[in-house]
């Protein structure tokens, strides 16, 4: 049966040397949150760009059933979005509009299915009514709920965000717990913060090493406070 | 951090800012051309073509004090080059304003004409600049035909120049959080070299990640836009206003005033 990510045995070393991601096996069902938990520099961010065809190593990604090739890239990046990090590096376009417009546009969208979706996308992240905002005039929330209406304007069927929760404060934070729950998608999400993961996740992926060290259901991996403290990480409260 | 937005005021609403950006920057650049061209004897039709984009801001509702502010940021090159005039033409001439006569040198008359110039059109820039967004001053400029990769480029900078600027301040507010005593000028040198090289280092990881954005989304080397600009009747008024005001003062006023 087609998983919505399929990791097989994937491993990767930066340019000078360091390996990065060191065998990695992943499925990821569809419709599933799942976060990728680990300390600081496990892997968890170089697995997201692994699953976004980004960074190109030994063995196998297939996402929504096509394997990532060089060929493929921009089929594959039609199915998957990708939150950075930081927001700022998201939002490179002078307004909310031209941000949000700028995927579907790609897309080879008309106009007016452009204008749709952008208003739409806004809408879900409650930004609906900013469109002609500069960025730069964007709160710290904004940015991340506007960084993910950049994606979800492409209407993918599976979203990676890179540590979404740093810098937002505890009602930010919450807002984008509401906003992630509210998503139908098939979520990736990397987060060092564990309260965050045990309130977004259905399933987790503890990441130590560039290896999987063990994963399954959100709850049951994150209540093992042997396998969390082993490998840095904290039982969420 | 808070900056000094050029286009701090750009988003207010009035009849001004409404207005189409292409409009305002062909009225712009027209009012501008006419006032640099005006003879360096005619100071006095300067004060009638101030009225204009005076005129402009006030209904557009930016406060004088944030136009002075900025005609005195950039003033001191202006300046230098204005009160040279006087140092070398010391020709006599007599300026008549009605019955008044004022014996001066063709020196000051070219120097209190740069300086009227000068803020006239400087008058002018911050109006079109504080009634119009960025974004869409940039899509008017490609919809005019600016190259599009220029458009790109201004884009990205005033995008993230302030980025930019916030990471400079922070590796100076680093370095005073540990420089008790005052720093010595050959470390001080040293610093200044190492926060550049480090500021560029952070501007490749930045542009490496914003790339990684626009691939996410789609970019293949073309860049898509909606034209969402649009020239409407009030437009329309605008231009006629506009264009009767230049060029009556032009025909009109000017040969009056000498």
């Amino acid at each position: 049966m087609v998983k919505a990510i399929k990791v097989e045995n994937f491993s990767y070393k930066y340019p000078d040397g360091t390996i990065a991601l060191n065998g990695v096996t992943l499925d990821v069902e569809y419709g599933e949150c799942l976060a990728l938990i680990g300390p600081n520099g496990a892997g968890k961010s170089t697995l997201l760009l692994a699953i976004t065809g980004f960074v190109r190593g030994t063995g196998r990604v297939v996402i929504d059933g096509l394997e990532i090739t060089n060929g493929n890239l921009k089929q594959v990046r039609s199915r998957i979005g990708c939150c950075l990090e930081n927001p700022e590096d998201q939002l490179f376009m002078p307004t909310l509009f031209d941000d949000v417009a700028f995927g579907p546009l790609n897309m080879g969208l008309d106009s007016q299915q452009v204008k749709e979706r952008v208003n739409l996308a806004l809408a879900e992240v409650g930004l609906a009514g900013m469109a002609e905002r500069a960025p730069h005039h964007l709160s710290a929330g904004q940015k991340r709920a506007a960084a993910i209406a950049t994606v979800l304007s492409m209407s993918p069927k599976i979203i990676t965000l890179d540590e979404p929760d740093g810098s937002l404060d505890p009602r930010n934070r919450n807002n984008l717990v509401k906003l992630l729950a509210g998503l139908s998608q098939t979520l990736v999400i990397a987060t060092c913060n564990m309260d965050f993961a045990a309130a977004v996740a259905d399933e987790a992926a503890v990441i130590d090493g560039g290896r999987v060290i063990a994963a399954g259901p959100a709850k049951k991996i994150m209540s093992d406070s042997k396998l969390m403290t082993s490998h840095g990480l904290e039982v969420p409260r | 951090m808070h900056h000094a937005y050029i286009d701090k005021f750009a988003y207010q609403d009035s009849s001004i800012h409404r207005l189409d950006a292409r409009v305002k920057f062909i009225i712009t650049v027209v009012f501008t051309a006419v006032v640099i061209s005006l003879p360096r004897t005619s100071v006095s039709i300067l004060f009638c073509y101030a009225v204009g984009p005076f005129v402009v801001l006030v209904m557009g509702g930016i406060p004088l004090r944030f136009v002075l502010k900025h005609i005195l940021y950039v003033s001191p090159f202006v300046l230098v080059l204005a009160f040279t005039g006087p140092w070398y033409d010391r020709t006599a001439a007599a300026v008549a304003f009605g019955p008044w006569i004022w014996h001066t040198t063709v020196g000051w008359l070219r120097c209190w004409s740069i300086l009227g110039k000068f803020v006239v059109t400087m008058l002018a820039l911050i109006a079109l600049i504080s009634t119009t967004r960025f974004a869409n001053l940039l899509a008017g400029l490609q919809r005019l035909g600016m190259p599009r990769l220029l458009v790109i480029q201004m884009g990205f900078l005033y995008r993230y120049i302030f980025l930019l600027i916030d990471s400079a301040h922070h590796i100076l507010r680093a370095r005073a959080a540990r420089s008790a005593g005052g720093v010595a000028f050959g470390r001080g040198v040293k610093f200044a070299a190492a926060m550049v090289g480090s500021l560029f280092v952070r501007s490749i990881d930045t542009a490496e990640h914003i790339n990684a954005a626009m691939q996410a989304r789609g970019f293949d080397g073309n860049w898509r836009t909606i034209n969402r600009l649009e020239v409407r009747v009030a437009d329309y008024v605008f231009i006629v206003i506009a264009a009767c005001f230049i060029v009556g003062l032009y025909f009109f006023v000017k040969p009056v005033l000498g």
